[in-house]
């Protein structure tokens, strides 16, 4: 399988763990970043994943940040993208067998590495159980946003990246 | 504070404790869903919308796992929803990420950690700061 991953500062040790417990698996890897430890922006990296997917470059993505949610939910707000973060195996197998979830985002600060390296499991490895009600379901949530023009659009935050390099945003 | 509800039918209960339990603490509610949506995604989209057009109110979510709620609760441009299953999210993810809706899954918590959660993310304030050019970032999307 092709996985996009991606993670922001926090949790880099972690992703470059998971990165090679994957590739032992036989798993190609399309790695996003970040890629250190300096101080970046969880939504340039789960936008980053999310587009590869979404765009069909990668068959599924994993996310993570400290709690998951802020790079989650960037990843979300792709077109395209059914996006779950979880804290359990259970919740990871109802998103790929119900939603046919494409991304699963955990938090490296919420979760250990053993529950982690299992719910990527579980999520890799179900599989989605097509029927009416789920289809009906993926259709609508598919539905909510038509424009797909953010899609792959690398210079998407460039004006934030600028403001922050320009300290516009304050560094605490 | 106005907190604006709803849930599936699945997350019915849960929402009913949810909201008793914050009513009892003088929170000002909108349950946008008294008997419980066909689906989440019709509960998830009416909460989400309602809570971006009014400054300063948070949402709140129930279905059975929660992650069908923040799935279709982050599609609408402006919302920053969170699903959270235990107390340190809840009040990490208003404090960083200035989520405003909380997603809970009736199947995966019990009441007792709901109620823990909820207070904890109608409770916390968000920090601001070097937190927001990544909440621009979140905001300018879709």
């Amino acid at each position: 399988m092709i996985i996009s991953i991606g993670c922001d500062h926090i949790v880099t040790d972690l992703k470059n763990h998971i990165i090679e417990y994957l590739e032992a698996k036989g798993h190609k890897i399309i790695d996003n970043g970040t890629y250190d430890h300096i101080r970046t922006h969880y939504p340039i990296y789960g936008k980053k994943t999310a587009d590869k997917v979404a765009s069909g470059e990668a068959d599924l993505g994993i996310v993570i940040c400290g709690t998951g949610v802020g790079i989650t939910t960037s990843a979300a707000k792709v077109k395209g993208i059914r996006a779950a973060l979880v804290r359990d195996i259970t919740t990871a197998k109802y998103a790929k067998e119900e939603l046919n979830a494409n991304i699963i985002g955990v938090g490296g600060r919420i979760c250990g590495v053993g529950l982690i390296e299992n719910i990527i499991d579980e999520f890799l490895e179900s599989k989605y159980k097509e029927n009416f009600e789920n289809d009906k379901i993926i259709e609508k949530i598919d539905q909510i946003v038509e424009d797909d023009s953010q899609v792959g659009d690398e210079e998407f935050f460039a004006e934030f990246i600028e403001k922050w390099e320009n300290g516009y945003y304050p560094k605490k | 504070m106005k907190i604006i509800i709803g849930s599936d039918k699945d997350g019915l209960e849960l929402k009913e404790y949810v909201k008793d339990c914050l009513e009892k603490s003088g929170y000002e509610i909108v349950d946008k869903t008294p008997k419980g949506a066909d689906d989440f995604v019709d509960s998830a989209k009416s909460v989400a919308q309602a809570v971006v057009e009014q400054e300063g109110a948070n949402g709140i979510l129930v279905d059975e796992y929660g992650v069908g709620s923040f799935m279709v609760a982050n599609k609408i441009k402006g919302a920053i929803c969170a699903v959270v299953s235990e107390e340190h999210s809840a009040k990490m993810t208003k404090d960083h990420n200035n989520a405003t809706i909380l997603a809970l899954g009736s199947g995966i918590v019990g009441k007792k950690l709901a109620k823990e959660i909820v207070d904890n993310f109608v409770g916390s304030e968000y920090s601001g700061g070097r937190h927001q050019v990544r909440v621009d970032m979140l905001n300018k999307m879709l």
